[in-house]
């Protein structure tokens, strides 16, 4: 049942830890924590919760910040692929992204006009009619082929790459430009502290004393194709996406499924389709997000599916970028397996009891050349992809 | 009107309880689990709930585990809150 | 694709301007269209009210109890009635729910839910904020919802690309059925005519005409809000028992695109639905094909091409073609047969376009064993 292998030629990052793809892995393995209370935006909330805002980046005012990141995330990736726009535009190329953001009517200044009696400006409502995320890539490049926004919450930059595999996979186009962003804004701020999931201090995934996520902000894309094509066109693969799964818990909308069955469900898949056995598995990206709930059930269902294997998050440097998160975690999955090393589960000081297994504590080398990033959404969406090295 | 009623009428509104009236509820009755039959998330929305009529401020969800058994022991633990400051 | 590769409806819901279900649906296209509601709102420049094709979700409580609906918004509710009918349309067994993988598309998503969180915070404070209206005004929680009161456990992805979300959503329930990760697809498309889009609605268009949709009368104004819920159970022919049609298709891009004008079919449901921008598009696009528009049974909404959709599943069902409602044609480049006329090919295409260039198109065949000439 597995699947063919679909290459990755290109990648691209932007969040709290850096400006590109190599300046944020490399922030990563020292150890890096940019976090503080949020710049960009104010809140009346009582306690300044710390986020990992992206530092120096200003969007321009005719497109949501959301997009703004997509793009420079994008331009990265297609550069990195070595190919020049004239060539990209003679193949069939898709656009794939996750983002919960980049698509939602929500905003503060139009309706705060609309609810005291005013005629609010429709500039902002303007602004997100024309900033879809996929369509701004696709106008940027030139793209006439299929192109899809994914909004499954937090995993919903994961499931952008699974969706992006699968139409190259039937043959619906022959490339894709795949990922997630998210800016951090006032509304997300303050709708996950009315959740109590929020840490008033950084974040400690899978650590005894965690109390919640912190949130951040950024995108990732990464330049997929079939093997024919970056064969005839001269790319060179860094990664190769070799298997997807994915499985709600059709449990709780914000709570995860106890016994994490639909986690489970979507690691068999995602294993099945790429050939790959548990044991081969070098270590997991984890969702890992620091609230109680995720980590526990995460936790347990690493230990029954993948014992023994390393795991960690990498929250504690890039914050919890929604849907950007699926893609950001794959990129430096993808990074990892080059390098052959992960970074430390940044966060990480107490061993929990009622958790069985530890993450990594320290920058780690790793010699397999088969990894896997997961991510746990809202409303009980479990996804998973496998990533091999090249 | 006495917390105990107060609080009756705002979790049947607040809470969108439409099928019961605030007479229904009985102040002794577990709110999570079985009696009202609440979850996490309700647990959340009443913490807001409780800031926004009574101005009372609850940090974390430990602190709103024994406020939180009953009507009778939220009103009680309100009421407390209200008199100490 | 072989018979056994084929991917079939076997389930319609729907549930909006026209009525719920798929007998008020098949009643409307066949001639008894129901006249709009009205949308009202007090604003900052005085009260303002035009015709809206508004959707009647009472009939939610047929299965679901009321105590579990209460936290349930509006958006909500509209796909899990559309959920429901199409399931029940089906006769799906209920041991089957379990392994349905499950596709939402939605233009806007949940912004009556969405403006009761800003409202929430902006009145009280931030500290105020509702945690509850915050879960449920993420994009996913109506395939959230469906999942949960279903128990599938399947895959689960919802949609946003605006006016291309159907066939956007179509191409990848095709994919997952093409793969085998799922039996059954439970697809549907949602939009809420709340408040806040009401509002920008009569912003950015004005306020709609009092007067019935002529989506084919393309130079002009003519749309008329709407929301409502449209879902198709579909899956793969050697496990389904039959239903409605075949689909075979859904593709987007951009023009040009090779492949690209229209493809095979004989008869193209267009979804031409009195925007004038797009409207011209329409008639660029479709010249010299035989053409049907069903837009003015339902109304104009990003939704609208899964009722589409379900409007040419019906029509292959039952073999003739239903009339186009909105007055004479004669101003439109393209043949409208008459209602009662057969359909005359084994093949339609549902054709969804915006006024930037974007395109969609799905292509629903005829199964064997159906009616029609």
């Amino acid at each position: 049942m597995s699947v063919a292998p679909i290459a990755i030629t290109g990648m691209g990052c932007i969040c709290a830890a850096g400006g590109n793809q190599a300046d944020s892995m490399n922030a990563l393995l020292r150890g890096e924590r940019r976090l503080g209370p949020p710049v960009r935006f104010a809140s009346n909330h009582p306690i300044r919760y710390p986020v990992f805002e992206v530092a120096d980046f200003e969007e321009p005012p005719d497109l949501l910040r959301t997009s703004a990141f997509a793009l420079h995330a994008a331009r990265e990736a297609v550069a990195d692929t070595g190919l020049d726009r004239r060539t990209l535009g003679t193949l069939r190329v898709g656009v794939c992204v996750g983002t919960t953001v980049g698509t939602v009517m929500s905003e503060e200044t139009f309706c705060r006009g609309y609810l005291a009696g005013d005629v609010p400006d429709m500039a902002p409502v303007r602004r997100i009619l024309r900033s879809n995320p996929a369509d701004v890539i696709a106008r940027e490049f030139g793209l006439s082929g299929p192109r899809q926004t994914v909004v499954t919450a937090c995993s919903s930059g994961t499931d952008a790459l699974g969706i992006a595999g699968s139409w190259i996979r039937a043959g619906l186009y022959d490339a894709a430009i795949a990922g997630g962003a998210d800016e951090l804004g006032r509304i997300t701020y303050i709708g996950f502290i009315s959740l109590m999931i929020t840490d008033d201090s950084s974040c400690k995934p899978f650590d005894r004393h965690r109390r919640g996520l912190n949130l951040g902000e950024g995108a990732a894309m990464l330049v997929l194709a079939s093997e024919a094509v970056t064969r005839r066109t001269g790319m060179r693969a860094r990664s190769f996406l070799l298997g997807y799964g994915s499985a709600g818990d059709a449990y709780h909308l914000t709570a995860p499924r106890p016994d994490g069955a639909g986690l489970r469900s979507a690691i068999s898949e995602a294993l099945a389709t790429s050939g790959v056995s548990p044991a081969s598995v070098a270590f997991v990206n984890a969702h890992g997000t620091g609230t109680p709930d995720n980590d526990r059930v995460e936790s347990r269902v690493l230990r029954d599916m993948l014992p023994g294997i390393p795991f960690l998050s990498t929250k504690g440097y890039t914050g919890h970028t929604l849907g950007a998160a699926g893609a950001i975690e794959a990129v430096v999955t993808a990074a990892c397996l080059e390098m052959g090393k992960i970074p430390a589960n940044a966060g990480f000081e107490t061993p929990d009891p009622e958790i069985a297994n530890t993450p990594v504590r320290e920058v780690t080398t790793v010699s397999g050349s088969v990894a896997l990033s997961e991510s746990l959404a809202f409303g009980g969406n479990n996804s998973v992809v496998v990533l091999g090295k090249a | 009107m006495t917390t105990v009623e107060k609080l009756k009428t705002i979790l049947v509104e607040e809470l969108h309880l439409e099928e019961l009236t605030p007479g229904d509820i009985d102040e002794n009755a577990p709110l999570f689990g079985e009696g009202l039959g609440l979850d996490s998330l309700d647990a959340v929305e009443l913490v807001v709930i409780i800031q926004k009529h009574f101005g009372v401020e609850i940090k974390d969800l430990d602190e709103g585990k024994t406020a939180f058994q009953s009507v009778q022991a939220l009103a009680s633990y309100i009421e407390g809150r209200l008199k100490n400051g | 694709m072989s018979g056994t590769g084929r991917i079939v409806i076997e389930g319609v819901g729907a549930v909006g301007g026209f009525g719920c279900g798929v007998s008020d649906l098949s009643r409307a296209l066949n001639g008894s269209a129901r006249s709009p509601g009205t949308f009202a709102l007090s604003t900052g420049s005085g009260p303002i009210e035009f015709p809206a094709f508004r959707a009647d979700v009472s009939r939610l409580e047929e299965f679901l109890p009321v105590r579990t609906l209460r936290r349930i918004d509006r958006f909500s509710r509209l796909a899990l009635l559309g959920s429901h009918l199409a399931l029940a349309d089906a006769g799906l067994p209920d041991a089957e729910r379990p392994r349905l993988g499950i596709i939402v598309a939605s233009g806007y998503g949940a912004t009556g839910i969405t403006y009761a969180f800003l409202k929430s915070f902006i009145t009280d404070g931030d500290i105020c904020a509702s945690p509850t209206y915050f879960a449920n005004s993420v994009h996913n929680s109506a395939a959230a919802h469906i999942s949960i009161q279903l128990g599938a456990r399947g895959p689960n992805l919802t949609v946003s690309d605006f006016h291309l979300s159907v066939p956007s959503a179509l191409a990848t329930a095709r994919i997952w059925l093409e793969e085998e990760r799922v039996q059954r697809v439970l697809f549907g498309a949602v939009d809420e005519l709340s408040e806040l889009i009401g509002y920008i609605r009569y912003r950015t268009r004005g306020a709609s005409p009092a007067s019935p949709m002529t989506p084919l009368r393309t130079e002009m104004e003519t749309s008329i809000p709407a929301e409502g819920a449209a879902f198709l159970l579909l899956a793969r022919e050697n496990a389904s028992r039959g239903g409605y049609c075949t689909l075979e298709t859904s593709v987007t891009g951009s023009l040009p695109f090779p492949g690209f004008p229209l493809p095979q079919p004989g008869l193209l449901v267009l979804g031409a639905d009195g925007c004038r921008e797009s409207g011209r598009r329409y008639a660029a696009e479709a010249q010299h094909a035989r053409v049907a528009c069903y837009t003015p049974l339902y109304g104009s909404m990003p939704a609208g091409p899964a009722f589409d959709v379900a409007a040419a599943a019906l029509l292959l069902k039952g073999g003739t073609v239903f009339p186009s409602p909105g007055g004479s044609f004669l101003d439109f480049p393209a043949t409208v047969p008459a209602g009662g006329d057969p359909i005359g090919t084994d093949r339609i295409a549902c054709i969804t376009l915006d006024a930037d260039g974007a395109y969609g198109w799905t292509t629903l065949g005829k199964l064997p064993g159906t009616t029609g000439r």
